[in-house]
C-alpha cells in the first residue's frame, strides 16, 4: 500500500524537485555570479549583487510597488466581497455567476490589457462616449498613470479575490444571520460582527492571492502605466533586457520572493491551517 | 507489392533527414511571405524560420553555444561581443559573391569578417503635420505646449542618445559627468511626456492621440503610409543608426548551407522584396537601385547623405558604461 502510494507520488515529486527546485537553483547560483558582457553570466563568484539591494533607490521602487499592489488588494477586495455575497446567495445561478467570474480566463492576460488600452486612450471607447455626450471638451488622460494601472491590477486580479470569499460565504450559516436579527441586531451591526468575523480566513485568503501577483506584476505597470513608473516587476525584467545583468536580477527575485515567504509565513502562523 | 509498400513509406520517413534543415531566427516581419519557401525549394532543403522582438531575447537562446540556430541577426554593435564571446564563425567571402551588392556605406570596418549587413532604420521623429512649428531637433520634445501629445522610446540607450546629442555629446558617450547631464534632461523631460513606448506607439500617432513620438524610421513609415497628415524628420542635433546584420553562429554544423542562405538575401530581387514588401530600408545598394522610385527616394527610409552626415552608429559599450547608464535609467523611471 506504501509503495503504491510512493509510485503515485513520485510524478508530483519529480515535477516539483525537477522543474520547480531546479531553476530555482539556478536563480540562486545565476545571483552569485558576475554580469557577462552582452547578458548571460560569468566568473568570479560574489556576493555584490545582494550589497547592490541596499541601495536606496530600489528600496523607493520596492516600496511603490508595496502601496500599488496594497492598494490594488483593497480595490480587489471591496468588489469582491458583495459580488462574492451575491453569488453565495443566487441559488441556482450560482454555476452560471461563477463561470461569468472566471470566463476572462479563458483569453490571454495580454489580450485584455490591450482591450483596457483601447477603453482608456484619448480616442477610446471611454473619451469618445464622454465628449459625444457633451460631458467633456478634451479627453480625460486616462492612460498612462497609476490609477490606470491600478485599475488594470484590479480588473486582472478580481476573480482570485471572488473565488475564496465565494467558498467562505457560502459555508456561511444563515440561521446565524437569523438568530442576530432575531436579537434585534441592524443589518451593518450583523456584517460587521458575524459576517466579517467568520469571513476573516476568506478576506485573508483573497488579499494573500490578490497581493502577491500584484506585487510582482510587470505586464500591467508596462502597458497601462506607460513605462513612466516602475514597479519591481519591471525593474527585474529590465535586468534581462536592457540592462543585460541576469545576476542582479536573479538577486532582485529572490529577495521578493524572500519578503513575500516571510509575509505568508507571519500571516499562516496567525491563522494556523484552517487558511487556505 | 508488399515489400514496395515498405520502400515507399521508408522513403517518405528517410527523404526528411536526407534533406538538409537550416534554422534561422531573425526579427519578426523581417522576410516577404515568399523569401524562406523560395530558398527551400531551389535548394532542395527544409528551412525552420521563427522570430524575435529583441536583441537580449536572440542573445538569450544562443548564448549556452547549442542552440541549435544556423542563422541569426544581431544588430551591428552586439557582433562584437559576440564574437569575443566565440559564438560567430569567420565568413568565407568566397562563398559570398553577392557581398559585392552591399552598399560600401554599410562596410563598417571589422564587421564584414562575421557579419553581413541585411537591413538597417535610424531614430528620429514621427510627428503630426498639425504640429506648427515642425519640430526639427530633439529640442523640440522638450516643448511644454505639448505636455500629454508626446512619447520617447522606452529603451534607455534611444532616450539617452536623444538626451546626449541634445546637449552636443556623442550618443555612445560613457562620462559619467556628460550621462548625468543627459538623465537631467531626460528627468526635465518626463512631465511633459505622455509615456515611453517602443512600436505600439505608431497606431496612437496614426490615430491623433500622440502628437510626436520618438521612433524608428521603418516603424514610422508603416504610419505615414497609414495616415497621410504625418511626417518624420531626423532631428538636426545628431541622431543614431541601428544596422541588422546576418551572421552565422559557430555551433552550426550547416556552414555551406548558411552562407548560401545569406548569399542568396544578398540577391537584389530578394533584398528588393523584403525592403518593399516590410517597409524596412535594405543596406544592399544593387537591391535598393531596382525599388519603385518612390520608395528608394523615400527621405524617411533613405534619407539623403546631408542627413546621413548626422548620423552616428551605436558602439558597443563597456561592462561599467552599461551599469552605469542602467542606473540612471532606472532613477528616471522611477524619479
Amino acid at each position: 500500500m506504501n509503495r503504491l502510494r510512493a509510485l503515485f507520488l513520485l510524478p508530483a515529486w519529480a515535477f516539483t524537485l525537477l522543474l520547480f527546485l531546479g531553476p530555482l537553483l539556478i536563480i540562486v547560483a545565476y545571483s552569485l555570479r558576475t554580469k557577462g558582457v552582452y547578458g548571460g553570466v560569468g566568473p568570479p563568484w560574489t556576493l555584490e549583487n545582494y550589497v547592490r539591494l541596499f541601495d536606496p533607490l530600489y528600496g523607493v521602487i520596492l516600496l511603490r510597488s508595496f502601496l500599488m499592489a496594497a492598494v490594488s488588494t483593497l480595490g480587489c477586495l471591496a468588489l469582491a466581497f458583495p459580488l462574492a455575497y451575491y453569488i453565495a446567495r443566487s441559488g441556482r445561478r450560482k454555476t452560471l455567476l461563477l463561470n461569468l467570474v472566471m470566463l476572462p480566463f479563458w483569453t490571454s492576460f495580454l489580450v485584455r490589457t490591450y482591450a483596457w488600452m483601447f477603453l482608456l486612450r484619448d480616442t477610446g471607447l471611454i473619451n469618445s462616449a464622454l465628449l459625444a455626450a457633451g460631458l467633456i471638451t478634451e479627453p480625460l488622460p486616462l492612460l498612462y498613470n497609476d490609477g490606470a494601472v491600478i485599475v488594470g491590477l484590479i480588473y486582472g486580479y478580481l476573480p482570485f479575490a471572488v473565488l475564496p470569499l465565494y467558498s467562505n460565504l457560502e459555508r456561511l450559516d444563515k440561521s446565524l444571520l437569523e438568530a442576530a436579527a432575531d436579537l434585534g441586531a441592524r443589518p451593518w451591526q450583523t456584517l460587521l460582527h458575524i459576517v466579517l468575523p467568520l469571513t476573516a480566513p476568506g478576506l485573508r485568503a483573497a488579499s494573500v492571492l490578490v497581493f502577491i501577483p500584484c506585487l510582482g506584476a510587470y505586464l500591467t505597470p508596462d502597458l497601462l502605466g506607460g513605462g513612466k513608473s516602475m514597479m519591481i516587476g519591471n525593474l527585474v525584467q529590465n535586468q534581462f533586457t536592457s540592462a543585460r545583468d541576469w545576476p542582479f536580477g536573479s538577486a532582485l527575485s529572490l529577495a521578493l520572493m524572500a519578503i513575500v515567504m516571510l509575509l505568508l509565513w507571519t500571516l499562516l502562523r496567525r491563522d494556523g491551517g484552517e487558511m487556505l | 507489392m508488399k515489400r514496395r509498400a515498405l520502400v515507399f513509406s521508408l522513403a517518405a520517413f528517410g527523404c526528411a533527414p536526407a534533406r538538409p534543415r537550416l534554422n534561422v531566427f531573425n526579427w519578426s516581419s523581417y522576410v516577404a511571405p515568399e523569401t524562406v519557401g523560395d530558398f527551400a525549394a531551389e535548394f532542395g532543403v527544409r528551412v525552420r524560420y521563427s522570430v524575435y522582438e529583441s536583441n537580449e531575447e536572440m542573445l538569450a537562446r544562443v548564448f549556452s553555444g547549442n542552440s541549435g540556430w544556423d542563422v541569426v541577426f544581431p544588430t551591428h554593435y552586439i557582433v562584437p561581443p559576440m564574437v569575443e564571446q566565440g559564438l560567430l564563425a569567420p565568413l568565407d567571402h568566397a562563398r559570398l559573391p553577392n557581398l559585392q551588392n552591399l552598399d560600401p556605406a554599410f562596410a563598417r570596418p571589422g564587421l564584414l569578417t562575421h557579419a553581413v549587413p541585411y537591413m538597417w532604420n535610424a531614430t528620429g521623429i514621427l510627428f503630426n503635420r498639425k504640429l506648427q512649428p515642425r519640430p526639427t531637433a530633439w529640442a523640440d520634445l522638450w516643448d511644454p505646449r505639448f505636455t500629454g501629445k508626446i512619447t520617447m522610446l522606452d529603451d534607455p540607450a534611444e532616450v539617452l542618445a536623444a538626451a546626449l546629442r541634445k546637449l552636443g555629446y556623442s550618443l555612445n558617450a560613457s562620462d559619467p559627468a556628460e550621462l548625468r547631464a543627459a538623465q537631467r534632461e531626460a528627468l526635465r523631460q518626463k512631465p511633459i511626456l505622455r509615456a515611453y513606448l517602443n512600436s505600439e506607439v505608431r497606431d496612437q500617432v496614426v490615430a491623433g492621440d500622440v502628437l510626436a513620438a520618438q521612433l524608428w524610421s521603418t516603424t514610422a513609415q508603416q504610419a505615414i503610409d497609414a495616415a497621410p497628415d504625418l511626417d518624420f524628420v531626423y532631428p538636426r542635433e545628431g541622431f543614431p543608426v541601428n544596422l541588422d546584420c546576418a551572421v552565422i553562429l559557430r555551433e552550426s554544423p550547416r556552414q555551406a548551407l548558411a552562407h548560401d542562405w545569406i548569399n542568396y538575401l544578398l540577391r537584389p530581387r530578394v533584398s528588393a522584396r523584403v525592403a518593399d514588401s516590410m517597409r524596412t530600408a535594405t543596406a544592399n545598394l544593387a537591391a535598393k537601385r531596382i525599388l519603385p522610385p518612390a520608395t528608394r527616394d523615400n527621405p524617411t527610409l533613405y534619407p539623403p547623405p546631408d542627413v546621413m552626415a548626422r548620423a552616428e552608429w551605436f558602439a558597443t559599450l563597456s561592462s561599467s558604461a552599461q551599469r552605469l547608464r542602467d542606473r540612471l535609467w532606472t532613477e528616471i523611471k522611477s524619479g
